[in-house]
């Protein structure tokens, strides 16, 4: 691509850097974000929890898109079989925790059979492919004798509390802000990065691409099953449309999007808007999403870094003219 | 003594095309091999097979006695062969210190992470990157990519370093820093092989020299004998008297060329005693590249100009800018009287000025009619008819394919259809980019005689050429760029006697 | 097991195939924009859907038969699209093919929404006159619609093919899409091209729009089925070749029909996006190769 340089010269985000001081203030912030079920209505909770969840999967969906350049609109199959994974397997009895621990696995291994077709795409290809890849799922799932059909699959687990709800997408939302974290301070961030800007060099630098991609597509699409299998928790039913509905990957992909892909905070930004935008509108369901939408034209065209990365970048200028 | 690398009758072909044909290439131990040869001789195809980018289509390349052919890249870089790029590719929004990072800790050596960050802060040290170590790599300008490219290649801790064009697009002084970077390597590279055009990188680095044209090996030696060799000369400066010699004139065809060629070219409209075209102080930069730093020249009507110069040195870049598809970072460029600056391709075109673009750009997609109606879609319809009329009695092998995909023809008849739709837009003024290159010496023997007659029509010309013979045999008058500058300029036969003009190319 | 019925699958098969052949319509434009713009066109099934809802509303306010209206449907669609292109897309070109992919998705989700909004979740359907007929050859039955809309559709897809084959515009678009820079130096007005590519596929889209919605019930939602399906045409076709794209349509609807019969007639969609997947990964150039020169 001739003007490939000029392209990505204007969507430069700030360097990724990890260091102590992270881990620190997201210690802090979760300390504060444990502590408002003590002092916030049920109303608040449910916000909070949105937020939590949205911006766990945003930042999942990250790893993948952001920093390994792999932008996938299949998030929903992800999240899907984290819904129904649960819905199964806690319906068979298991606990909950190796439940959410199995709809981590189920989706490594559905990242790990779908590759050698999907990794053979790059960038729009691979976009499409995983669209259709999401549909087909769902559409699966709708027609096949084993998962309830349209109708869907009750939990018989008792429906946790909302403060319970709440404490546990802030403990799932902590353990994808770790990873992506320890993610970041190793290796394979540089390999990640590598494949993203430049696949072939990072080939010829010793980069084994396609483990690297299967790496970040798995743990992103892991990650996303991880807080799927809280929202079966949370809705008691799980359906094809509500699991595996086209819903999901555009809510991730908006907030991530809107907030800065490629960076460390831009999702937890992009959930906040998202969601207040949602509660302000929340007579409105179609016209919040439409608005959305906007916002998200408004922000390719003239943030292309998102709210986060322009902040950042604004702030980096000012401190070298001072 | 056993070869590092051993390359065993290599063809790769594109689409019809032979980069490399049958080579067969070693590299011994300790070894540092310049590899020359003119635009488009398949040197980087070369480089490309040897580092696994590339797939040849039969040939085999072994590695230390180990058949590496089937290896991938990622393989390839771990047994320890490392390359760079001739344009230089960085992680562009990685930071400059993360950019080497990866290299090292891909490479086939284990390197822990406390014996990393020293690692690679002697490398970015060498290579003079420490103050940058924190930047983000999209932003360094050209020298630093290239150091960039040295210094990510030498983190692999590779055992040999394929080294493309590293000197290209560079002045003097940074050229012969990056000699001595080159120097100090031999201790710990066990070979190297360099691809050059500039010759001072070539004589002060290299044992041994090969020379490639078509793909094919021309000679391979120690380099002071190759350098000396009267046909390497040649092969980038063309032989005049061989040339000349060799093209029958047939004066009657000449008539009825002419003939044609007058409803194919407009006459200017400027005031008598005006340059047609004016460029002032021209700069273009991207990506952290000074192409153009400040070019001046002027057309008059009639005149027909050649501009040469080594690869790299810029001359794409200023066809390119005359046809309104490279920006301007500052000056002027006023034509007829009208500043084009700012102006679509497709109206700067319309204004009257054609390009013939490097490397031909026929559309294989439309037929042979349908590429020179495209050259000018503005003019009526029985305007249109005539001039492909006129284009058909100069090349009449164009009117016998005409239903043909324009890429079916061979590389001189593509050629003589880019020039055809350069005519078809009727233009006061043609630029022709590069047209010798890649073509066989009859070939161009053909294109040239049909450039003379296109001259004779009383047409403006600008003829960007690195086959230095053939242009100066055309022009009226000739310049030199070098490192995007006019380094010199003047009759043609006063630049054929002028010894800076072969230093500009052989160093 | 049920033994095969001979005459049951003919009738599927024979169906299947007119049925993609109409389809197909609304996958034309969708190739022509992805080679000339080098953009999956993200919204594309919901100008689908668009064309779809206006046929029902002129039929609804004016009584005007879709058939009828395919026209008017292909101008609204036409003037609608260009201005997408023109203020929305083009400025965010210069970012790369991925802001102009996120960007349709964007404009998908803001159309989906307001189509909610304003017509209703409600499944919709169009009824013509022929509806409920059926023609009958020897022992196979097939509807009349299928019929009428597949002549329809390759009238206009031969129409598009002349356009693009046989005209100034059609070779200012095959030079654009081949390749870009050096059109635009020979002379080619290419951001006029990619305008016009892009609202002659929204036109075409509508129609598209109007043969489904004569066959089908759809919904404001209906976009993203769309969308996949015509983009299993094009790549079964071979991209950017036009009466490939005819023909892949058709293929793909004997496919999903003989899916529908053996698995059942959820899997009609399935099938086709399982399919999609696997050409995506064997052939991303498509399965009839593209002549080089159409």
């Amino acid at each position: 691509m001739k003007n490939g340089i000029s392209i990505l010269l204007s969507r430069i985000a700030t360097p990724t850097r990890v260091g102590p001081r992270d881990f620190i203030v997201v210690a802090v912030l979760a300390a504060v974000a444990f502590a408002v079920p003590y002092f916030a209505g049920t109303y608040q909770q449910e916000v909070g929890f949105r937020i939590l969840q949205l911006g766990a999967l945003a930042a999942a969906w990250n790893i993948a898109a952001g920093y390994t350049g792999l932008v996938s609109l299949g998030s929903a199959a992800f999240f899907g079989i984290g819904v129904y994974t649960m819905a199964i397997a806690s319906n068979a009895g298991l606990p909950i925790a190796l439940c959410v621990l199995l709809a981590a696995v189920m989706a490594g291994l559905f990242a790990l059979i779908v590759s050698p077709a999907l990794f053979r795409l790059r960038g729009l290809y691979f976009t499409v492919g995983t669209l259709a890849l999401a549909e087909a799922m769902r559409i699966f799932v709708v027609n096949s004798p084993w998962f309830g059909g349209q109708a869907g699959i009750f939990l018989t687990a008792r429906a946790p509390k909302a403060y319970d709800l709440y404490w546990i997408a802030l403990l799932i939302a902590v353990f994808v802000v770790v990873c992506v974290l320890l993610l970041l301070r190793s290796r394979w961030s540089y390999r990640m990065q590598a494949v993203r800007d430049d696949e072939d060099v990072a080939s010829q630098l010793g980069v084994r691409t396609y483990r690297t991609k299967l790496w970040a597509f798995g743990l992103s699409g892991a990650l996303i099953a991880i807080v799927g299998s809280i929202q079966a928790l949370n809705q008691g039913i799980v359906q094809p449309n509500g699991g595996f509905g086209m819903s999901w990957t555009i809510d991730i992909v908006s907030v991530a999007i809107i907030g800065g892909m490629g960076t460390k905070v831009g999702p937890w930004v992009g959930a906040v808007f998202i969601v207040l935008l949602g509660e302000f509108l929340i007579q409105f369901p179609e016209i919040h999403l439409a608005v959305v939408g906007v916002v998200l034209v408004l922000v390719i065209r003239f943030m292309p870094n998102g709210i986060w990365g322009t902040l950042t970048l604004a702030l980096q200028k000012n401190r070298n003219f001072s | 003594m056993t070869a590092v690398l051993q390359l065993e009758s290599i063809t790769k072909s594109y689409g019809g095309v032979r980069a490399l044909d049958s080579l067969s290439l070693h590299v011994a131990p300790g070894e540092v091999l310049g590899v020359i040869g003119p635009n488009g001789a398949g040197k980087s195809t070369l480089i490309g097979v040897i580092g696994g980018a590339l797939t040849p289509n039969s040939g085999t390349v072994t590695f230390d006695g180990r058949d590496i052919s089937k290896l991938s890249s990622a393989d390839r870089a771990r047994l320890g062969i490392g390359r760079t790029y001739q344009i230089p590719r960085p992680f562009t929004r990685m930071t400059v210190a993360d950019n080497v990072r990866l290299a090292a800790t891909n490479s086939g050596h284990h390197i822990s992470q406390r014996e990393l960050e020293p690692f690679v802060a002697g490398i970015l040290e060498r290579l003079g990157l420490t103050p940058f170590a924190e930047e983000v790599a999209g932003k360094l300008p050209l020298l630093r990519r290239k150091r960039l490219e040295l210094a990510r290649a030498l983190a692999l801790k590779p055992r040999v370093l394929l080294l493309d064009e590293i000197g290209a697009g560079l002045v003097r002084s940074e050229t012969e820093e990056l000699i001595a970077i080159i120097q100090s390597l031999r201790t710990e590279v066990e070979s190297m092989v360099l691809i050059e055009h500039v010759m001072d990188v070539i004589s002060q680095c290299c044992d041994r020299t090969a020379v490639l044209d078509f793909g094919k090996m021309v000679t391979v030696d120690e380099t002071p004998k190759v350098l000396a060799d009267p046909v390497v000369a040649s092969l980038y400066l063309g032989s005049v008297a061989e040339s000349a010699d060799t093209v029958v004139v047939d004066e009657g065809k000449r008539a009825a060329i002419r003939a044609s060629l007058t409803s194919l070219v407009s006459a200017p409209n400027t005031a008598p005693g005006t340059p047609l075209l004016t460029v002032d102080d021209v700069w273009v930069r991207y990506g952290g590249l000074n192409a153009l730093k400040g070019v001046s020249l002027s057309v008059n009507p009639g005149e027909c100009i050649a501009l040469l110069g080594a690869n790299g040195a810029g001359k794409t870049t200023m066809a390119r800018s005359l046809a309104g598809a490279v920006p301007l970072t500052s000056g002027t460029i006023s034509f007829a009287g009208k500043s084009i600056a700012g102006l679509r391709p497709d109206e700067v075109t319309a204004l009257g000025i054609a390009q013939c673009m490097e490397g031909r750009k026929i559309f294989g997609t439309l037929s042979i009619e349908e590429n020179l109606i495209a050259g000018g879609l503005d003019a009526r319809k029985h305007v249109k008819a005539e001039r492909l009329e006129a284009v058909y009695s100069i090349f009449p092998i164009l009117k016998q394919r005409r239903k043909n995909s324009g890429t079916a023809l061979s590389g001189g008849q593509q050629q003589m259809l880019a020039i055809g739709r350069a005519l078809m837009s009727a233009p006061t003024l043609l630029v022709f980019d590069e047209i010798s290159l890649g073509l066989s010496p009859i070939a161009v023997d053909e294109v040239y005689e049909a450039l003379g007659a296109i001259r004779d029509s009383g047409v403006s010309m600008i003829v960007v050429e690195q086959s230095v013979d053939r242009a100066l045999g055309l022009a009226d008058r000739a310049m030199v760029l070098g490192q995007g500058e006019i380094t010199l300029e003047g009759k043609p036969a006063e630049l054929l006697a002028d010894a800076r003009l072969l230093s500009s190319y052989l160093g | 097991m049920n033994s095969i019925d001979p005459v049951g699958l003919a009738n599927t098969v024979l169906g299947g195939a007119l049925l993609g052949g109409l389809i197909a319509l609304s996958a034309v434009g969708l190739s022509l924009v992805l080679g000339v713009m080098k953009l999956v066109n993200l919204m594309h099934g919901q100008i689908v859907v668009l064309g779809a809802y206006v046929a029902f509303y002129l039929a609804a306010f004016w009584g005007i038969s879709p058939l009828l209206a395919l026209p008017i449907v292909f101008v609204l669609g036409f003037a609608f699209t260009a201005p997408v292109q023109r203020f929305i897309l083009a400025p965010v070109a210069k970012h790369g093919e991925e802001a102009g992919l996120l960007t349709t998705f964007a404009l998908a989700i803001i159309l989906e929404n307001l189509f909610i909004r304003f017509f209703s979740g409600d499944s919709r359907s169009l009824d013509t006159a022929f509806s409920r007929e059926t023609l009958a050859i020897g022992p196979i039955n097939l509807p009349t619609i299928y019929l009428i809309g597949f002549a329809i559709s390759l009238t206009v897809c031969l129409a598009v093919w002349m356009l693009v084959t046989r005209t100034s515009f059609g070779r200012s678009l095959r030079a654009s899409s081949e390749d870009p820079i050096s059109a635009a130096i020979v002379g080619i007005h290419v951001s006029r091209v990619r305008w016009g590519t892009f609202a002659l596929n929204g036109g075409l889209a509508s129609m598209g729009g109007v043969l489904i919605a004569l066959c089908f019930s759809f919904t404001p939602s209906s976009g993203s089925e769309y969308l996949l399906t015509a983009f299993a045409i094009i790549v079964l076709g071979g991209l950017g070749n036009i009466m490939g794209t005819f023909v892949g349509g058709i293929a793909l609807g004997v496919i999903q029909s003989l899916g529908a019969y053996f698995m059942g007639d959820g899997y009609r969609t399935f099938v086709g996006l399982v399919m999609l997947i696997i050409l995506l990964a064997i052939a991303p150039n498509g399965i009839l190769k593209r002549r080089r020169s159409l």
